[in-house]
């Protein structure tokens, strides 16, 4: 068993330092690039990464119209966590927020936000955050109003589920009987409870806001297609698919490992941070 | 049993048709608001400003929202859902044109996630304890990190680039052609008596289908290997052992019974992602299918298409969910009390 | 009459993956036919025992060492597939917890069925009517209809009468029973032990009967094993052994348990707890030792080993003989002294409670939960509550405290009227009335330390108090409550069960109430814990601070610290008077009834027939 504790201990830590390269990549973004993103260099294009035939000028080749493509996915990354903190940082809020009114309060507090909840989720999340862009127009502040508008579901189910637990404990009813003010106990005996579901979540929805942003960015409803982004370059790349597949491997492997670890991540926050596992680590 | 099982699906049945009403109200709503001109859309750039106006009262713009939406209703009840702007075709003959291929599509892609969540589910929870369940998790994480719309791109760069064993466009080969008489084209081809067009349709519905039906499945293994591993954990398990039953029939006997509940109810709710990820699969896939149709309607912001199409959508999720209920109602007796 | 030895285990000992012992070398035999009962505290490994008979140890626990030999075959060397062909056939089990015991999803009949179909009988046909004769058997009415049906249908008696036919059906050597009556009511328990003695006498089973209860091993059991820390410590006749019993630890649980009949006195409190799995490893001497009152230098060093002190009668014990001298603390006299005050600190008045329970397919059902209670609580006075599941107390709990509300009826508590349902009203009432929950696990805060948790009713005032102010009070109330001060900054989850009650009340005396109402708080824990926190209630009544109202299943309890009993059935007081007039006198049949079973039944599962 105890293999078994440090092996989740290096997943953690694994993913833990892959999250934070792409962040500081994010950051560092325009310090760290060997070209402009959007520079062309129509002499140069379609080029194959430097393993594959290519030329050191051009780590991992070039783009239809000659872009740096390894600029271009570190630009890329920069869209994405812009995107996903913010989008995710919002869709926690909107939905912890709502889901520990419904499960504290009950009654028609509940059945109000729980309808709501229902008639969000009779959509297809994919087909809703299109929609929405259709309402509102492209733009990065429109994508990630539009995923704070879909996701904020998850939150408010999940967590709703974790608030209406803790309400049932007696030392919520012991805490109210002190003469707590009901946000008073909120915030000091529930929401310590939620918190290691609510990081999980957290994570999870960074990785999801990922896969929207690109979605959106494939089909030119995302960002403005000025703005660097993995989906777009898979857009791109397709049209090129059988003369140059690294066009399209190399982002779809960029999103692959950043979602991975991002979900890794939520799930070993999980175990460290809830303290029933904890005694389960420390006797 | 059976009349209390129609009676639950009928009520579920009848709360859906509020819902439904007031998604169709905001989405009718949301369309309106729209920062694009539908009217301005539809014609040549070249258009001028009377033109326009034009277009928009012949579109009924002008007029208030809830008339507007009352006379959609109106229609809508009766069949007609409108002109597509775009095609100059009723909007019905469109949608009922391409609804039965993406049908095909999410249902064949159900049945694989379906079995083949449950199989691996089953199969890492009998290798509990050993490496290879790890390895199983490992590998069910590390397929959830690929969302459908990659598998997709993925399954076209290895088996349509790399190793092209498998066509990655459309539903058919253009050298067979089949009567459509339902117009799903595994019955037809059934039908009309061509088992070489049911085989060319199977080979081009492949890689869709299973870029759809992978994409879905890690999440039923995870939810059946949780569910299996917490449903051990109950006093009757171990009660079951002390009997002496054996491994085996308390893993079908006993333990299933219990544990596929939470794999049911996600399916129900979980079947409007994979209905959505249609979307995006056609596109890949240039099949053609509803999703391709929304796409085109999304960009030329043509209205009565997407409203239709968005409320298909709708509808098929709210009946899932629906059917999701009363399957929990058929597994927990609790529930029947 | 055979009396082949059903069971024989010698030496056994099962250790963890580290080689910490749980189980310390145990020496059992049960003759054919006989009933031998296990009493042991929790830790002291008494459901280990089943678990290495039936080869279902935990992942990672392992029988290190002895062997077990049923019916003349030893299990170790028997492979596993034989083992499980034992269990169900020769060898039958019966649970703690009934309601949990019986997959939620199939029917009783498909799980009877399947049972019935693996010990032999082939056709349905068959299986239905042997199912309703062995329904019948065990006293459950209409049993065709209870096929049907499912298992949260019944209640907890019920489905522990069917555990028990399945059980017995396949006519087995031994069946094991581990703790089967602790979740059942007081008068069902008495139904189910006299029920498992009419079965075995039906069947000629031996019965191995795990249990903590002293009065019930005594009553059912014809030889009796104590367990401690992993060995046994005395085994012999059970009444000999509840009677005069030659091992100091039996003694001392003896004199801990508080009884219903005979000279009210203080409990006997031991000190420290029972060495863990890690201590009882490494320990040279006898494992009780270190709280063992008549210790001599020689126990700490020397392992006593088992041996015959008398006929029939063995002990582990270097002296023997001073387990008679051990007595309770004599400081004071048994009966409680008359503290309580004149004024009334709690009223009730015809008072009624109706909940609407609203189902999952929205249809609505009443459910009476009081129905008109006469009551008064005097300052300073203890009062206790007896009563079964269903009878209402909790709910009174609900609506004394004001977490719930009257239905119609009077209530007033600590001059506040319940209709007065301002907040500052309300505020005001909860400064003078407390509750203390009965199940720490959810009482406390996982997430908060135990300094925080016993001033958490500090936090809610006005006027903020220093850090150090209130660690003096934290410590203060600890002391209250005799922990020791370096658990203010330790979690609720590493504290012991006997712990967290105290700090639940520690916390609930932080207000200095006046009237402190406490609902089961000694169910479920050990009679070594359960005697400290009853002692301590005695020693808080004597500095005279609060009234109590106490809830409790348990009448002993109620008799041992309380001046007036009321006795709830179905939501309603069928009796009240004080104590000893309600218990040694009791006038309505619902107390007879629950008096006669708290009491225990003559002997008379001891049937002369059986040898």
């Amino acid at each position: 068993m105890k293999r078994f504790a440090r092996l989740a201990d290096l997943r953690f830590l694994l993913s833990a330092a892959v999250v934070v390269t792409i962040v500081l990549v994010a950051i560092l973004a325009p310090h760290i690039v060997p070209y402009e993103p959007n520079d062309q260099d129509l002499l140069n294009i379609l080029m194959p990464p430097v393993f594959a035939g290519g030329s050191p000028e051009h780590l991992l080749g070039t783009d239809s119209l000659g872009r740096d493509t390894l600029s271009r996915l570190i630009y890329g990354a920069r869209t994405a966590m812009t995107v996903a903190i913010f989008a995710s940082t919002g869709a926690m809020l909107v939905g912890s927020f709502l889901a520990n009114i419904a499960g504290y309060f009950g009654g028609r507090i509940d059945w109000a936000i729980s309808r709501m909840v229902e008639i969000w989720l009779s959509f297809p999340p994919v087909v809703l955050s299109m929609l929405l862009i259709v309402g509102l127009g492209i733009g990065t502040d429109k994508v990630i109003l539009a995923i704070i508008l879909v996701d904020w579901t998850r939150f408010c189910r999940v967590l709703r589920t974790e608030v209406l637990v803790a309400r049932r404990q007696d030392y919520v009813s012991f805490a109210l009987l002190a003469g707590f003010s009901n946000s008073r106990v909120i915030l000091k005996e529930v929401l310590p409870g939620i918190f290691p579901m609510l990081v999980t979540l957290f994570s999870l929805q960074m990785g999801i806001s990922i896969v929207v942003e690109a979605i959106l960015s494939f089909v030119s409803m995302g960002v403005p297609s000025d703005v660097p982004a993995w989906g777009q370059m898979i857009a791109d790349a397709r049209i090129d698919i059988y003369s140059a597949p690294w066009g399209v491997a190399l982002p779809i492997l960029t999103i692959f490992v950043a979602v991975l670890s991002f979900n890794v991540l939520g799930d070993s926050l999980n175990r460290v941070l809830d303290p029933r596992s904890k005694i389960a680590h420390s006797s | 049993m059976i009349r209390t099982l129609l009676w639950v699906i009928g009520k579920r049945l009848a709360a859906i048709v509020p819902v439904f009403a007031i998604v169709s109200m905001l989405v009718f709503a949301a369309l309106r608001v729209l920062p694009v001109d539908p009217a301005q859309m539809s014609l040549p750039p070249s258009a001028t400003i009377e033109q326009v106006e034009a277009k928009r009262e012949e579109m009924g713009l002008t007029k208030p929202i809830w008339e507007q939406y009352a006379i959609w209703v109106r229609s809508a009840a009766q069949g007609d859902f409108g002109e597509s702007a775009q095609y100059r075709m009723p909007t019905t003959r469109l949608v009922l044109d391409r609804l039965p291929a993406t049908i095909e599509l999410a249902t064949c892609a159900l049945l694989v996630a379906v079995t083949f969540g449950i199989m691996a589910g089953l199969l890492i929870f009998s290798l509990r304890g050993t490496i290879f369940e790890t390895i199983g998790m490992v590998i069910t994480s590390a397929i959830m990190a690929l969302p459908d719309f990659l598998l997709a791109l993925l399954f076209i760069l290895l088996f349509g680039v790399l190793i092209p064993i498998f066509p990655v466009n459309g539903r058919l080969d253009p050298e067979f052609s089949v009567p459509l008489r339902t117009g799903f084209l595994l019955f037809d081809s059934v039908l009309a008596g061509e088992p070489r067009a049911l085989l060319n349709a199977l080979s081009h519905m492949a890689l869709p289908t299973l870029a759809l039906g992978l994409a879905f499945s890690p999440t039923i293994v995870r939810v059946l290997h949780s569910s299996l591993v917490s449903t051990y954990q109950q006093s009757y398990i171990r009660q079951a052992r002390l009997r002496g039953l054996s491994d085996r029939s308390i893993l079908f006997g006993q333990a299933l019974k219990n544990a596929i509940l939470p794999v049911v109810v996600l399916v129900g709710t979980q079947f409007g992602g994979l209905f959505g990820g249609t979307l995006l699969v056609e596109l890949i896939f240039s099949y053609p299918g509803m999703g391709n149709l929304m796409l085109k309607a999304m960009q030329t912001v043509d209205l009565n298409v997407i409203m239709a199409v968005a409320l298909i959508y709708c509808g098929t999720t709210l009946l899932f969910t629906s059917l999701a209920d009363a399957g929990a109602y058929l597994l927990n007796p609790r529930l029947r009390a | 009459m055979k009396h082949q030895n059903v069971l024989v285990i010698g030496g056994l000992e099962v250790s963890l993956p580290n080689g910490h012992r749980i189980l310390n070398g145990i020496d059992l035999t049960i003759e054919s036919g006989r009933i031998l009962g296990v009493i042991g505290e929790s830790g002291a490994g008494k459901s280990m025992i089943g678990s290495c008979i039936a080869d279902t140890l935990p992942a990672g626990l392992r029988i290190s060492r002895g062997s077990i030999d049923f019916d003349g075959l030893p299990l170790n060397s028997v492979t596993a597939k034989s083992r499980r062909a034992l269990l169900g056939r020769d060898i039958g089990f019966i649970p703690q917890e009934p309601m949990t015991a019986l997959n939620p999803s199939l029917t009783i009949g498909h799980q009877v069925g399947r049972h019935l179909a693996r010990i032999g009988f082939a056709s349905a046909r068959l299986r239905e009517e042997c199912a309703i004769h062995l329904f019948e058997e065990v006293g459950l009415d209409r049993p065709k209809e209870l096929l049907s049906n499912y298992p949260h249908q019944l209640s907890g008696g019920m489905l522990q009468r069917v555990l028990i036919a399945m059980a017995f059906a396949s006519n087995p050597k031994l069946v094991i029973a581990d703790e089967p009556t602790t979740a059942l009511d007081v008068t069902i328990q008495a139904k189910v032990v006299e029920l498992i003695a009419r079965m075995v006498e039906n069947h000629t089973t031996s019965v191995l009967f795990i249990t903590h209860d002293l009065r019930l091993a005594a009553d059912l059991c014809d030889e009796v094993a104590v367990l401690y820390a992993g060995r046994i410590v005395e085994s012999g006749a059970a009444s000999t052994i509840i009677r005069e019993p030659l091992h100091p630890y039996s003694r001392c649980l003896n004199l801990a348990a508080p009884n219903l009949s005979g000279p009210l006195r203080p409990l006997l409190i031991l000190p420290r707890t029972m060495p863990s799995a890690a201590e009882r490893t490494l320990m040279q001497g006898c494992e009780f030792a270190p709280r063992c009152p008549v210790a001599d230098t020689i126990c700490a060093t020397q392992k006593p080993s088992i041996g015959l002190v008398a006929q029939d009668h063995r002990s582990a014990c270097h002296y023997p003989e001073r387990s008679g001298s051990i007595e309770p603390p004599p400081a004071r006299t048994g009966a409680l002294p008359d503290v309580a005050g004149t004024d009334v600190i709690l009223r009730a008045g015809g008072l009624q409670k109706t909940y609407a329970l609203h189902d999952w397919m929205g249809r609505v059902r009443k459910v009476e939960a009081l129905r008109g209670l006469d009551f008064d609580v005097r300052d300073r006075e203890f009062v206790g509550v007896v009563g079964e599941s269903g009878s209402g107390k909790s709910t009174l709990t609900k609506l004394i405290v004001g977490l719930e509300n009257v239905t119609t009826g009077r209530l007033d508590v600590a001059g506040h009227s319940c209709e007065d349902r301002s907040a500052a009203a309300l505020r005001a009432m909860r400064q003078k009335v407390q509750l203390v929950f009965q199940d720490p696990q959810s009482a406390l805060n996982p997430r908060r330390t135990v300094g925080s948790l016993v001033t958490q009713g500090l936090e809610a005032q006005s006027g903020r108090l220093s850090g150090e102010a209130r660690q003096a009070i934290a410590q203060e109330l600890l002391a209250k409550v005799m922990l020791p001060p370096d658990v203010i900054d330790r979690f609720p989850d590493q504290l012991s069960g006997g712990q967290k009650q105290r700090v639940n009340i520690a916390r609930a005396l932080c207000f200095s109430p006046r009237l402190l109402v406490a609902d089961e708080i000694v169910s479920g824990l050990d009679v070594s814990v359960q005697a400290q926190i009853l002692e301590l209630l005695r020693t808080l009544r004597e500095q005279a601070g609060f009234a109590l109202l106490l809830i409790s299943h348990d009448l002993a309890v109620v008799r041992h610290i309380c001046d007036r009993a009321l006795v709830m059935f179905k939501g309603e007081i069928v009796e009240q008077g004080p104590v000893e007039d309600v218990f040694g006198n009791p006038r309505h049949d619902y107390t007879k009834a629950l008096v006669a079973a708290a009491r225990g039944a003559p002997s008379s599962h001891k049937a002369a027939g059986r040898e």
